[in-house]
């Protein structure tokens, strides 16, 4: 065990925890934070996406160790008040079926489109196809980035 | 008799009764003494005490808020909208003042807690909104006995009850009163013409909690004192534990216990094991910790007769199989041997479908705590009472005192696709539960567990022949299919090929000598459900082998669907869906998809289509799906036109989305899926091997959702099979291949 001083969500936290855990569970198991997945632990389906200094990440790869001094971000504080354009573009093309894999999903967008204010239909593709639904939310998922990058455009 | 299969038929009873017509006094007296002795019985909510209950899913707050409870388990195939719908639509109050909770209580004061076989819509019809009415009627008593008037002078509109001298009076006005009253003897339920809810788009109720992850799954739920669990499991079907050395386990930090965990003979009546019946499970005080501890084990297995079995042994077996006269004739209309000795010509074709899992998001997982008398149990399940009675089994307890002795909390299952109305991971849970001693303990799979150890829909082979007159009708039609049974595995009192075709599908009636027949063979493989189950499979043949049909006799393939289809009338239907089958319904979905999707004109450049229909669980469908051959022969899919008439539409929203989500698995089930065995074992291991599609493979989709008053049905599941043949068809007009295994792969000489 050892011991590791994070900052998540804006927050100082210490934890004790073997170098080898991920940082999903970290957050799950030790934090409470249970709004990033587990879906399969390897780095395919993108259920587990946070961002690290602001850029999309599957936290089940990321052991602890290695996190160093990286501020970490989850679903729970994307936004103060779960109204970031990516969300509110979520509801508005109410695009959730079982809900599981969202929060990656609005994860992934939300960094895409702090690096690509106006993606392309190809560049969501690639950006996206990281993050599995079963539900098959897809078509959505692309409109409500669109949107999303619309309103950012406005604001 | 016991076992998950009774599980289930007992809850399509019930769903059957309900939907016959409630007796709505019954309900109302039960819940009304049932809230009296404990509010626990009312709707759940911090409010609860303020409100009035008007049964078991009404609650009218002082602030004129309408509070309806979910409790039927939500998939992501949106009931917790739907229903609430419903009861909404029938109480007359205005959905913007509707606020959903949902219970995680089980019980019988909420009708069927069940999710599966795209019922919830339809067996909620009647019950439900009978319920919204019978609270209606005590509101308007109420106010009529306020007011001194006759209640029959009285009318509802937007949540309050008027009067033509009297006035109008709000419901929380009246609410408390109205829930002392007795039940009212009978309701008199909405003309569709006047409803306001039912048919209008509606949002998801709970979007914000969703998006800012605050919706609490089964692997969410965080007790005081919790420990997690994972289990190694037999690594070969029916496969045992031999010798385990579990020091190196115990040695991981976290790790509390190492316990061998067996359902086996415990599982299902017959004592035949299920899936992952035999294994290891390491109890810990975190996730990762119990993963660790799993990989620090070291366990010789004793594989069994199992490891015998791979999928190429069984494809040879169904292959010698239907070869040989089937095992059973489940139709036999005139007389195909002499019509097809006679046709002038004859085309013959095999068709094959591998094993699929349906492996949702959230993996398996549930949380159970061993008490005094029994088990408590937090499920993420599609079928709760299943998971009460199978855990009640393995742990031998009394099946009559289930209610009390073993509890359940039904929680949201991050996905279900079939997989959750099998509850075996709920019966691991509850041993080990057991062993741990009082803690609660979270039991979690892996995505490779979910794979490997896992409940799978079943394979099959297909040999289909037909005759053709003269001018290309046809007058000849034979499908014999070979495959494991569902029911085998379940034990069901039904016999095996009921779970595996429906001899009453189109285009039977249609052709004057048709035979269905069926062979079963053994397989070690255990099998379950997946999204759309039969007509996944048997559409994609049967429509398939249409175009195959249309193509040898140069005809278009949706003027010869209408011209077999005919004269609109209805048919007898024996199977999940019926009693009756209208050939209109499906005439107007295909003449719909082929008209929106452009059937008969030029497609883009490069671009192929194929169509196929079929009625299925009630519904009426048809795809139009365009798609184009990329290297190495590899079929994309970039667009789908869907007709949908699932009867009266409840939510058009909602529908538009499941329609999109099960065209998704139609293509993943075309394209991509297929576990395979070999020595007893599942050779996939996560989403790499086992591929669904993601952002960048998924279609374009068209939802044309086609009106008809008929009573609804659901629509989680009508849109998965039409798709897979429809994309066959498509892939044979692009290349002039007929690819006929699942998932649908070039064949090594159709490679450019």
């Amino acid at each position: 065990m050892a011991r590791y001083a994070l900052t998540v969500n804006g927050r100082r936290r210490t934890i004790e925890a073997e170098p080898d855990t991920p940082l999903l569970w970290v957050l799950r198991d030790e934090l409470g934070l249970t709004g990033t997945k587990y879906g399969c632990g390897v780095g395919q389906c993108g259920a587990c996406t946070v961002h690290l200094d602001g850029v999309a990440m599957r936290s089940c790869v990321v052991a602890i160790s290695s996190l160093g001094a990286q501020r970490v971000t989850t679903i729970e504080a994307l936004s103060p008040g779960g109204d970031h354009p990516v969300q509110r573009a979520w509801i508005d093309e109410d695009v959730p079926q079982c809900g599981y894999c969202q929060a990656g999903q609005i994860m992934m967008a939300a960094s895409l489109l702090a690096h690509s204010p106006k993606p392309s239909d190809a560049e969501i593709d690639q950006a996206m196809s990281g993050n599995l639904c079963r539900c098959g939310t897809y078509p959505r998922i692309r409109r409500a980035i669109h949107r999303a990058a619309a309103e950012g455009r406005k604001a | 008799m016991t076992g998950p299969a009774l599980d289930r038929r007992a809850f399509f009873q019930v769903g059957a009764t309900a939907a016959g017509g409630l007796l709505v006094t019954l309900w109302w007296k039960g819940t009304a003494s049932a809230a009296s002795a404990t509010p626990a019985a009312g709707p759940p909510a911090s409010a609860a005490a303020k409100g009035a209950s008007l049964g078991a899913f009404v609650r009218i707050d002082p602030d004129g808020t309408i509070v309806i409870v979910s409790a039927r388990p939500e998939i992501g195939q949106g009931v917790k909208t739907s229903i609430p719908m419903l009861l909404a639509e029938e109480l007359d109050v205005d959905w913007e003042r509707v606020r959903v909770e949902t219970t995680e209580d089980v019980d019988a004061k909420y009708l069927d807690q069940f999710a599966g076989g795209s019922t919830a819509v339809h067996d909620s019809w009647e019950p439900v909104r009978q319920l919204g009415a019978a609270a209606r009627a005590t509101l308007v008593a109420a106010a009529a006995e306020r007011w001194g008037v006759p209640a029959a002078e009285c009318s509802t509109e937007r949540g309050e009850v008027r009067h033509p001298s009297a006035g109008t009076l709000r419901y929380e006005a009246v609410a408390e009163r109205a829930a002392a009253l007795p039940a009212p003897k009978d309701v008199k339920l909405k003309d569709p013409s006047a409803f306001r809810i039912i048919g209008r788009p509606t949002r998801t109720v709970d979007l914000a909690e969703v998006v800012t992850g605050r919706t609490k799954y089964g692997l969410d739920l965080r007790v005081s004192g919790m420990l997690y669990a994972s289990i190694e499991r037999a690594p070969v079907f029916g496969g045992r534990v031999g010798k385990v050395d579990s020091r190196r386990a115990l040695a991981v930090r976290g790790v509390r216990k190492v316990v061998p965990i067996s359902t086996e003979g415990t599982a299902l009546a017959s004592g035949r094991p299920t899936a992952g019946s035999n294994g290891v499970a390491v109890v810990a005080t975190s996730t990762w910790a119990a993963l660790k501890g799993r990989k620090a084990l070291s366990i010789e297995w004793v594989d069994g007769p199992g490891a015998a079995e791979s999928t190429e042994s069984l494809r040879a077996r169904m292959a010698k199989a239907s070869g040989e006269p089937a095992g059973k004739v489940l139709r036999n209309d005139g007389d195909f041997d002499e019509a097809f000795a006679g046709a002038a010509k004859k085309i013959e074709a095999v068709y094959e479908v591998p094993f699929v899992a349906a492996s949702p998001m959230e993996p398996m997982n549930c949380t159970a705590r061993t008490t005094e008398t029994g088990c408590e149990l937090w499920a993420p399940t599609q079928n709760p009472y299943s998971a009460r009675s199978f855990a009640g089994r393995v742990l031998g307890l009394d099946r009559e005192k289930l209610k009390d002795t073993v509890p359940v909390h039904l929680l949201r299952p991050g996905g279900g696709f079939g997989r959750r109305l099998d509850t075996d991971y709920a019966a691991e849970a509850a041993l080990v539960a057991k062993a741990a001693g009082g803690a609660p303990v979270q039991v979690v799979w892996t995505r490779e567990d979910e794979l490997r150890h896992g409940l799978y829909r079943t394979c099959g082979l297909h040999r289909m022949r037909a005759g053709l007159d003269a001018k290309g009708a046809p007058v000849a039609w034979s499908h014999a299919l070979v495959n494991p049974s569902r029911y085998r595995w379940q034990h069901s009192e039904q016999e095996p090929h009921a779970s595996e075709v429906t001899p009453d599908d189109f285009p039977a009636a249609f052709i004057p000598n048709f035979r269905v027949g069926y062979t079963e063979i053994e397989s070690v493989v255990p099998r379950g459900y997946f999204r759309s189950m039969v007509p996944g499979v048997n559409n994609f043949v049967l429509q398939s082998f249409l175009d195959e049909i249309a193509h040898a006799a140069s005809r278009d393939p949706v003027e010869l669907r209408v011209a077999l289809l005919g004269d609109d009338r209805k048919l007898p239907y024996d199977g999940h869906g019926g009693p009756t089958f209208d050939t209109g319904r499906l005439r107007r979905v295909l003449e719909t998809a082929a008209e929106k999707g452009g059937w008969g004109k030029r497609a883009p450049a490069g671009r192929f289509r194929g169509i196929a229909c079929g009625f299925v669980f009630g519904s009426y469908v048809a795809e139009l799906a365009e798609v184009s051959i990329g290297r190495g022969g590899v079929a994309r899919v970039h667009r789908v036109v869907a007709a949908v008439d699932p009867g009266i539409v409840v939510n058009p929203e909602g529908a538009r989305k499941q329609v999109e989500g099960a065209v998704l698995d139609g293509v993943n089930m075309a394209l991509r899926l297929e576990i395979t065995v070999k020595g007893g074992r599942v050779e996939q291991s996560s989403f790499g091997d086992y591929p669904f599609l993601r952002m960048a493979d998924a279609p374009a989709i068209d939802v044309h959702l086609v009106g008809s008053g008929a009573e609804p049905w659901g629509l989680g599941e009508t849109g998965a099979p039409p798709a897979v043949a429809a994309v066959a068809n498509a892939i044979f007009a692009a290349t002039g291949e007929r690819r006929r295994r699942l998932p649908l792969r070039p064949s090594p000489a159709g490679r450019a």
